[in-house]
């Protein structure tokens, strides 16, 4: 059973067990590492829903998501964007809520079709709900850091639309995405923080 | 009102594979965009749960609010009839609760009378926390999963699938200790080893030399398990000639060769699953290598620069093939032809060079037995020992040299990347694998005279008794001597080669001091030397029952051994190691390695007469036959049934049966992949109507059909055939077809 705890009640426990894919340990892991993103912000008592969001520079200064200042500004490249897709407006700002369901669509138990949505909402860097050829052409220079030349990238996102674009309309659709990316053998081990 | 010009539909777009631009947005009116926005699979996708604003909503609001709240209700009363879990519905966390809760009351509503349904939901419970528990259990599962995001995917395999051998060790030695171990005691302690003086008509066999033994040879008998080891339990040769015994010895090694053979099957199969769902690479390379490449898991700037590095490269790898696919398309006969030739000739240089390899090793083991008769050699302990090791320095030396030349070879070939690394594979496994085999067959031909049974040393007992008076001792000796050699190259490497470098790349700056700083974890070559340590131990495990024990020693240490050069010494490695093919090619090799192992394994069993002298199969006409004469000591309908076991009228049948059996499921599966293109073709078909008929909606929105037409069908769908012609001839035809029909 564990020490008694007064972060949560039972009852809100047993919702988060059964809204995300964590144990009961591993939400209270998850809420002390989100407590001690902001300790003055985050109440240590969560009983009465308080409505707390920690601010973006604060996430963004998880070591899964830093930002390293530095030659060449080495960041994960896709950090913001994850802090855009599951935050609650937004704007980056995250509540308990959306930290543990970034997290719970991160970790390993989670089904491929779940991930799949939201890698396409990652990718999609317009909001437009397509992933157009400025959106590839965005990912492809964030993957490679500008080192490719632009010939070479747009003819690298001429060959991902062939491949994946079912209907032809020159972007791809959440049902062109999930059918190309739920056959990729990898996408599970590579969409997957640890925690 | 908006021109056609304003809509930029360029007639080509339509109904061809072509670059279709995204239609801008019409000034009044709807665009294509927004029609196919409102489609119910688009609703659906956007909806995130009860009270909660869909995707994309503030723009909804503005334009087309009425129409999108319309398609909400139809996709809220499918979600909340949906049965999945809460927590796998892409909702934001509260509208999750909502929906969890409204599961719960329904749920408790239909079964808060009945029992069964308790009874089955504290059942799905139990499995749940039984499957954790399990998971749990496995030990350094956090060790894995850190080297994992380190290092990359195939660096984790090795470690997991070192793992999986341990415990695959430690269930046979259990097996061991039960079946072997436990009888021999338990019947009296068994008789000490026969003295010289001892003879019969097949020699005489003295593993103890007499008197006090020097600190050097002692160490020279651990190290090559003559002398008191020899007659140990160590070895076949010390277990008594007692009949219960000879039966639990021989099951075990059937019972740990199954159990090993039915847990790789279920590793391969769950990696087998994985691949096959995967599509063939050719289709989906670039769309798998831009979506599925970046790990999110990485932290540290270091690791996403080399992340960020092997992704580039990755990219320039899959462009620079599509070059040479495309050069080599366009290549003339003469040119083929040449590179054909080069080919032939490359092949045959590691045909011989493999030949080479063989032949050594074979002259090795044939030599070593006659080296260590000769005077000199039995004077120096230190010549004796590098003399009874030299079939195990020959297998290493030769599996060492020869990989790195078939690297350089395989660049020269010029076949593309990936077809380079699976022949460079294929070759190294075979190298390894064959070179034991070789082994193993030089030993044979000592043991029973090159199989012929009227040679002069071989005559009347059937085998070598002369020089080897106990012949499965003395294959488990070399067994044990590999598997000793084996770790000790390990540790030599780590400490003499690895640690040294990267110490030197420390105070050697400049280029220097980086290229031997750049140490990698060579996945492939680690991997495959892990299996080929295995298998020595499958086919040593039946001549020296001890074996499984110290190889579960062997590979604890390695493991830490690994971990710690790992850390210390390697960086992630610039070339990606597919884990799809982690997780069903090795797994095969191992499967292969096992069926090898039992080749001679079971040849010893069958065809080669058992020592006269030591083991527990002595006086025997050959090692299977305790089994017939075990089982006619057994209750006559037990008898009859195993006996039926092994007639033809048994085998015949069940023969045909899996043939019958695999005949259709081959059946099965080639009508499943002719169903799923089918189906591929009418995924096509429908998405192209769909954007037929939405443009038909935008175009008769965008010319006020709706509005201003109040006139019989026929005007209206003239004006709408009108603007369909210009767009795309052969498709207003059809319309006016159906049109011409329903007016």
């Amino acid at each position: 059973m564990g020490s008694k705890q007064t972060v949560f009640t039972r009852e809100q426990l047993e919702e988060y067990q059964d809204c995300t894919f964590f144990t009961r340990k591993e939400i209270m892991r998850l809420f002390y590492r989100y407590q001690d993103l902001a300790p003055q912000l985050v109440p240590l008592d969560y009983t009465g829903c308080p409505a707390v969001k920690v601010p973006y520079e604060l996430i963004g200064s998880m070591p899964e998501l830093k930002v390293q200042p530095g030659p060449g500004d080495m960041e994960n490249p896709f950090r913001q964007r994850i802090a855009h897709v599951f935050s609650e407006d937004g704007d980056g700002h995250m509540t308990l809520d959306n930290f543990l369901d970034m997290f719970s669509v991160m970790s390993e138990m989670a089904p491929r079709d779940l991930k799949a949505y939201y890698a396409f909402k990652i990718y999609d860097f317009n909001d437009d709900d397509y992933i157009c050829a400025e959106d590839l052409q965005q990912t492809v220079t964030r993957l490679t850091r500008g080192e490719l030349s632009a010939e070479e990238v747009s003819l690298v996102c001429e060959k991902v639309l062939d491949e994946a674009d079912g209907d032809h309309d020159g972007r791809l659709s959440l049902e062109d995405f999930q059918n190309m990316i739920l056959r990729a053998p990898d996408f599970l081990s590579t969409f997957h923080i640890r925690i | 009102m908006a021109t056609e010009g304003d809509f930029g539909w360029e007639p080509e777009a339509w109904g061809l594979p072509g670059r279709g631009l995204a239609p801008r947005e019409a000034r009044a009116g709807q665009s294509l965009a927004s029609v196919l926005n409102e489609l119910p699979s688009a609703a659906t996708l956007r909806y995130r749960g009860p009270g909660v604003l869909p995707w994309g909503s503030p723009e909804e609001e503005e334009e087309g609010g009425g129409r999108s709240s319309q398609a909400l209700p139809g996709a809220a009363q499918m979600e909340t009839q949906d049965p999945r879990p809460s927590r796998e519905l892409p909702w934001p966390m509260q509208a999750r609760r909502v929906h969890r809760n409204n599961q719960a009351r329904a749920q408790g509503a239909y079964s808060s009378g009945s029992r069964v349904g308790h009874w089955a939901r504290l059942l799905a419970r139990g499995k749940d926390k039984t499957k954790e528990g399990l998971r749990s259990l496995q030990p350094w599962a956090w060790t894995v999963k850190r080297i994992g995001g380190q290092f990359g995917a195939g660096t984790e395999s090795y470690f997991s699938l070192l793992r999986f051998l341990l415990l695959l060790n430690v269930l046979a030695s259990v097996l061991a200790a039960c079946m072997v171990l436990l009888p021999t005691w338990l019947e009296g302690a068994p008789p000490g080893p026969p003295g010289p003086s001892a003879s019969s008509p097949c020699g005489s066999y003295s593993p103890h030399s007499p008197g006090l033994a020097t600190f050097p040879s002692q160490l020279f008998n651990l190290l090559s398990g003559q002398g008191y080891l020899e007659w140990s339990p160590l070895f076949y040769g010390f277990y008594p000639a007692r009949r219960h015994l000879a039966v639990t010895y021989l099951c075990s090694v059937f019972a740990s060769g199954l159990i090993c053979l039915l847990l790789i099957l279920q590793r391969s199969v769950s990696g087998l699953k994985q691949t096959l769902l995967a599509e063939v690479g050719a289709l989906t390379s670039y769309s798998h290598r831009v979506f599925s490449a970046w790990t999110f898991g990485l932290c540290g700037a270091l690791h996403v620069q080399l992340r960020q590095r092997r992704i580039l490269y990755e990219l320039q790898v899959e462009l620079e093939e599509a070059g040479v696919r495309h050069r080599a398309a366009v290549r003339t006969l003469g040119q083929q032809a040449r590179v054909w030739l080069v080919r032939a000739l490359l092949n045959l240089l590691v045909l011989a060079l493999l030949c080479a390899a063989f032949y050594g090793v074979y002259w090795a083991t044939g030599e070593a037995g006659q080296l260590q008769e000769e005077a000199l050699v039995q004077q120096k302990p230190l010549l004796q020992l590098v003399v009874s090791y030299l079939p195990s320095i020959f297998i290493s030396a030769v599996n060492a040299v020869l990989p790195p030349l078939f690297k350089l070879i395989g660049s020269l070939e010029g076949y593309t990347r990936s077809h380079q690394i699976v022949l460079i594979l294929f070759r190294t496994v075979f190298l390894r694998l064959a070179s034991l085999l070789v082994l193993l067959f030089s030993l044979w031909s000592q043991i029973t005279c090159r199989g012929d049974a009227q040679a002069e040393a071989c005559q009347g007992c059937g085998y070598n008794y002369r020089e080897l008076p106990c012949w499965e001792t003395r294959v488990g000796q070399e067994m044990y001597k590999l598997l000793l050699f084996d770790l000790l190259t390990s540790l030599a490497i780590a400490l003499l080669v690895q640690f040294p470098r990267k110490i030197l790349c420390g105070l050697c700056p400049g280029a220097l001091g980086r290229w031997a700083g750049a140490l990698e974890f060579e996945v492939a070559d680690e991997v495959l030397g892990l299996i080929y340590a295995q298998t020595v131990v499958w086919v040593g495990s039946f001549f020296c029952p001890l074996l499984p024990l110290l190889n579960t020693a062997k590979f604890l240490l390695l493991f830490y051994l690994k971990k710690l050069t790992l850390f210390s010494t390697c960086s992630p490695a610039a070339r990606t190691f597919r884990a799809s093919m982690a997780s069903f090619f090795f797994p095969l090799v191992l499967l292969l390695g096992l069926v090898l192992s039992a080749v001679p394994v079971l040849y010893s069993i069958f065809l080669i007469q058992p020592s006269k002298l030591c083991g527990p199969f002595r006086g025997q006409e050959s090692i299977w036959a305790q089994i017939p004469e075990s089982i006619e000591t057994l209750p006559q309908t037990a008898q009859n049934f195993l006996f039926f076991l092994g007639t033809q009228a048994f085998a015949v049948p069940l023969l045909l049966i899996s043939s019958i059996l695999m005949a259709y499921t081959v059946a099965l599966a080639n009508s499943h992949g002719r169903l799923i293109s089918e189906l591929k073709r009418q995924i096509e078909t429908e998405a192209r109507n769909k954007v037929f008929l939405a443009r038909a909606v935008a175009l008769g929105s965008e010319s006020g059909v709706r509005q201003n037409c109040r006139a019989p069908f026929g005007t209206c769908a003239f004006e709408l055939l009108l603007k369909i012609r210009q767009i795309d001839p052969v498709a207003s035809e059809r319309a006016e077809g159906v049109i011409r029909q329903r007016a």
